[in-house]
């Protein structure tokens, strides 16, 4: 193989997931969608966290922090669901641009 | 080059998979005729990549093969570590492995073709939804997982794709879901062998636990060491290692006393490991108590009861048992011959009666699975493996004949109704005879000339015998067993033997007899690496040996019933006559099976087997008696296991080379005389066999057999009532108990909250002071009046607005300190 | 081989990723996510994070999208309805993203890291290592995690029942 992988290659594809995670949130109008968008940014989140303990930590701390956020993620998900079954039950949709009824 | 062949088989699995793929998500819009295509163009493929492979593999000599073997076997890729045990992907490559891939590739690209013309008429859309390439893409699935399965170098992929092919199964079986019977059929199949899944997860916890390797390979190697070392110490529990240490049932239930604590000996432990590992296997192979299962699998389509509930999946069974047969200890391989041979009894006897052409094959599917898994269990394995390959061939092309039947006749399955096919449809009339030759066991005694169930299972017969007869010598003590080794006995059974201690260190465990014997090396090879403890068998009893026996008559009675009933004979029912008629798409593959079915039985399966029977010899109780053993002899040593001991063959073995002449007179004509009672009861029509069964022991005996000798209801009654009566209980405990806690701790709680509510946070009544609620709002009347009406105006209440906002906001600042 | 596994399975991770942006129908951006996580996982295991990695496969891909495919069929009457953003704010976002990647991008390639970036340091650790780690160091944020999950189970439950 011509490029030895190193650390910069997981961060750089990092950066890629977590910026098409953040177009996934700004362009999606399905709330689960956007749902999608935070999963991809969180994972983002994880390759580098996993990448540094490999890489440049050398120890397990990486491994704990990306347990955590996957279970945050987990929660995080299902409280988002619950929300949007809400919203579905309130609104007859799923547009996040129909619920604007906080705005100013 | 040197990896070629794995390459090739590893690419040949991977081809269906790229199938299903295509048919699952694509299949739709390709449509009815063509997606068919791409199924049997990729199961072709693998055919071809598999008999190149064959065709490679048999031109190589003993040491090219097990060159290749051991480069496999070094060429896995590492996967990942499952604590200390490592997860290797792999291909198990050797002459067993090679004939299994090219025998289900070969069946199975038949049985494709065959579905092209079947099902034309029977994939009717439910819902607006076509199923025809659906069926195609389970067909392909189907195909990959059993592929996986059979190259599989470790047990764990062997469980996935195991699992993966239960699915399969329960997908085809169900695959007219819109009917009921059907989707039951489906559930009761896949329920049925979670069971037995259930005990290969624990089979396989076992080796995880003791061998620490999930590789065949290795799990074989460790599980011999630790058997020699343990049995050199006696298998005395404490001096014994890893399986073979035994449970200490004082520390765990507090049995014995701590001084003299009860021990479950270690053997115990090692047969429970084979006892799981042979539970998925009688799931899958659908071993008694776990048959009930596959009669019902016949509702689904008909080359799928070909492919998977006769030639193939349910082979797995039998396959998996030849891949662990070194990890069986003695008493689990007896407690294997004993499911097989209660099997192979009471399903032949259902066969009898049963009306339904398919239930008729289906039990005698049953019957012989029986036959392989009794064959694996009195340690024939090459013959059992033998008869797993001639079976697949034959009964793929029954089942094909009965499916050109019950296409033929609008989908009657009743042979009462039928009857005088021959001149309607000759083609299936006589593959379909051939098929029942070749199951019947046709063959010339004492000649060499036969079919495929000739051979093959008289082999496993002469096995039996064996063990049940020329055993007794062995069984007292090991001296004896030496002795008669010494005497050139027929004791051939025996693999010797441990020659460091001549102490004769005895001991039994159920009626078994293990010896570390002794012996001057001179009848083993007796090099000190090559130092093994063998152990004579368990005494087969005599039942054991006769039951097959009788089996072996009962078998061509059944077979040639269903045929003579079908085609022979004249038309009982006009209607169904009228229609009958044959389609070339489907009795091409009939005809090439059956000459697959000839070919096979005489040249190309045999000594392929017989060679991969050099590395099943290094079980701790083998048997080498298969009729070939001057061919095992010969093997190279295999190189994975230094320690592993040639076959030792004694002389007495000379005169059972043939199995046809040491039991000729016994079995040599049982085709004759089965087929030829059936004959007699059946040649003019039903009415004779009416009046039999009006006679009054034989009406009892016949509705017992037509009820399948009520195992659904004693299932029903007992697992099912009995679940629910456990059901009823916890739902009781779960309504009083369990909820009166939760609703009390509610009823507390919610008395708390009133009052810390009503007097701290939020007043509901008149006197109630709501601390929090008054400083909150006044904090918030404060932050309306003042912040509110500036912050407000951005605010668009949309989430997505502010997701751009923030981003570009991080992004612009990040770029800002950048730059 | 490593590095080849990397290529691949990062390739599988961004196309995925990319398919779910692309793709206007939620059904196939859940799909596409699969990939996306499946491709992460495979990423753990050339980590040699083999805990993470199975987390990953349980948690996310077993877990979490099952739950995002019942939203899906349950807050739509046709999954297969797309809602899509006007082309003002698609060319909005596209470039924020755009900014985002290149900046972040730019950071972590510049950034000079405390000690040599292209050589693993040290056999990542195993699994009973990163449990022990859990149970000992990471105890009390390991506690927090089980409760936070009951407070959440709780009021998913309650905020998804129907009024009635």
């Amino acid at each position: 193989m011509i490029l030895a992988v190193g650390l910069n290659h997981y961060l750089v594809l990092s950066a890629l997931i977590f910026s098409l995670g953040v177009l996934c949130m700004a362009t999606k109008r399905n709330a689960i969608g956007i749902l999608i968008g935070v999963e991809l940014v969180l994972n983002a989140a994880n390759i580098n966290l996993v990448a540094f303990s490999k890489y440049n930590a050398g120890v397990g701390d990486g491994h704990i922090f990306a347990v955590f956020v996957i279970l945050l993620a987990a929660a995080e998900a299902a409280l988002a669901i619950a929300i949007f079954m809400n919203f579905y039950n309130t609104l007859r949709t799923i547009d996040v641009d129909r619920g604007d009824e906080l705005r100013g | 080059m040197n990896h070629m062949y794995e390459n090739l088989l590893a690419l040949g699995v991977l081809i269906p998979l790229i199938s299903f793929a295509i048919l699952a998500f694509w299949g739709a819009k390709i449509g009815k005729p063509k997606s068919s295509y791409i199924a049997c163009a990729a199961i072709g493929l693998s055919c071809i990549m598999a008999t190149y492979v064959l065709i490679g593999w048999s031109g190589l000599d003993a040491d090219q093969k097990a060159d290749l073997t051991f480069a496999a076997a070094n060429n896995q890729f590492h996967w990942a570590d499952f604590g200390k045990i490592p997860l290797t992907v792999g291909v198990k490559l050797d002459s067993l492995t090679v004939i299994m891939f090219f025998m289900v590739t070969f069946i199975a690209f038949w049985i494709h073709f065959f579905s092209v013309g079947y099902m034309e008429g029977h994939s009717d859309e439910v819902d607006g939804q076509c199923k025809y390439h659906r069926f195609f893409a389970y067909l392909s699935l189907f195909c990959f997982s059993m592929l996986g399965l059979v190259i599989s170098s470790s047990l764990l992929f062997m469980f996935i794709f195991w699992e993966l092919v239960g699915l399969c199964s329960y997908l085809l079986i169900g695959f007219y879901f819109d009917k009921k019977f059907a989707s039951d059929a489906s559930m009761k199949a896949f329920i049925t062998n979670r069971v037995g899944d259930f005990g290969f997860i624990v089979g396989l916890a076992l080796v995880a636990l003791y061998l620490g390797t999930f590789d065949l390979e290795q799990a074989a190697a460790t599980f011999s060491q630790q058997f020699s070392a343990s049995a050199a110490a006696g298998f005395d529990p404490a001096h014994s290692v890893g399986i073979f240490k035994g449970w200490n049932l004082y520390e765990m239930f507090g049995w014995g006393t701590e001084t003299d604590p009860m021990m479950l000996s270690g053997l115990g432990v090692a047969t429970l490991m084979g006892i799981g590992l042979f539970c998925g296997a009688m799931g899958k192979s659908a071993q008694f108590p776990l048959h009930v299962w596959l009669p019902d699998a016949m509702a689904g389509p008909t080359p799928v009861s070909a492919l998977i509930h006769a030639a193939t999946m349910v082979a797995a069974g039998v396959y998996l048992v030849a891949r662990v047969f070194r990890l069986l200890t003695p008493e689990a391989q007896f407690f294997v011959a004993v499911i097989g041979c209660i099997t192979l009894t009471i399903t032949a006897l259902i066969a009898i009666v049963q009306n339904d052409i398919k239930k008729v094959l289906a039990y005698s599917t049953l019957s012989q699975l029986g036959y392989m898994i009794f064959g694996m269990g009195v340690g024939a394995w090459v013959a059992a493996l033998f008869h797993l390959m001639t079976h697949a061939f034959f009964k793929a092309m029954l089942f094909l004949g009965s499916g050109q039947v019950i296409e033929g006749c609008h989908h009657e399955q009743n042979i009462m109704k039928m009857g005088g096919l021959r001149k309607k449809m000759p083609f299936t009339c006589w593959t379909f005879f051939i098929g029942v030759l070749a199951i019947a066991g046709f063959g010339i005694p004492f000649a060499h000339i036969g079919l495929g169930g000739y051979f093959s299972k008289d082999e496993i017969l002469v096995v039996a015998y064996e063990r049940a007869y020329n055993h007794s010598h062995g069984e007292s003590s090991a001296k004896h067993a030496g002795e008669n080794l010494e005497k050139k006995d027929a004791e051939s059974h025996v693999r010797l033997a441990s020659m460091t201690d001549a102490s004769l260190s005895q001991f039994s465990i159920l009626n078994s007899t293990l010896a570390a014997s002794g012996g001057d090396g001179s009848h083993a090879h007796g090099t000190p690496e090559k130092e093994k403890i063998g152990a004579t068998l368990p005494h087969l009893p005599k039942w054991m040996f006769w039951l097959p026996i009788v089996i072996a008559y009962v078998t061509p009675f059944y077979m040639m019933r269903c045929w003579w009933l079908t085609f022979m004979g004249k038309p009982r029912d006009e209607h169904v006559y009228e229609h009958a008629h044959e389609n070339w798409k489907m009795f091409v593959p009939l005809v090439v099976l059956a000459a697959g079915t000839f070919w096979c039985s005489f040249s190309l399966f045999r000594p392929m087997i017989a060679e991969a029977g050099g590395v099943a010899a290094d079980a701790p109780a083998v048997v080498a008696i298969d009729g070939v053993a001057e061919e095992l002899k010969d093997l190279p040593k295999n190189k994975l296991d230094p320690t592993m001991l040639m076959v030792t063959h004694g002389e007495g073995l000379t005169n059972f080379n043939n199995p046809h002449i040491a039991l000729g007179w016994i079995v040599g004509f049982a085709w004759i005389i089965g087929m030829g009672f059936a004959w007699l009861i059946y040649r003019n029509g039903v009415a004779v066999a009416r009046q039999i069964k009006q006679v009054f022991p034989l009406n009892h005996l016949h509705r017992w057999l037509e009820q399948k000798l009520y195992f659904d209801h004693i299932y029903d009654n007992m697992l099912v009532m009995g679940s629910r009566v456990v059901g009823t209980v916890c739902y009781t405990f779960d309504k009083w108990i369990v909820d009166g806690l939760v609703n009390l701790t509610g009823i507390l709680t919610r008395f708390l909250g009133n009052f810390t509510g009503r007097q701290l946070d939020m007043p509901v009544k008149k006197n109630d002071f709501g601390l929090v609620d008054a400083i909150a709002n006044g904090l918030a009347a404060l932050f309306h009046d003042f912040f509110g009406s500036i912050i407000r105006r951005p605010q668009s209440g949309r989430i997505r607005s502010y997701v751009i906002l923030t981003a570009g906001t991080a992004a612009v600042v990040l770029l800002l300190v950048l730059f | 081989m490593d590095d080849l596994a990397f290529y691949i399975f990062a390739a599988v991770s961004l196309l995925s990723a990319i398919g779910i942006v692309a793709s206007s129908n939620i059904v196939r951006s859940a799909v596409c996510l699969l990939g996306t996580l499946g491709g992460v996982a495979c990423l753990y295991f050339v980590l040699d994070a083999n805990l993470l990695a199975v987390i990953q496969l349980i948690v996310y891909a077993g877990g979490t999208l099952v739950l995002m495919v019942f939203g899906i069929m349950l807050t739509s009457k046709s999954p297969w309805v797309g809602f899509r953003a006007t082309r003002g704010q698609v060319a909005g976002a596209v470039l924020v993203a755009i900014l985002m990647a290149v900046g972040i991008s730019t950071l972590v390639l510049t950034a000079e890291w405390s000690q040599s970036a292209n050589a693993p340091l040290k056999t990542s650790p195993s699994v009973a290592e990163v449990g022990e780690m859990l149970l000992t160091d990471y105890l009390v944020p390991f506690e927090v995690a089980s409760v936070l999950l009951l407070v959440v189970m709780i009021g998913a439950a309650y905020l998804a029942r129907t009024e009635k």
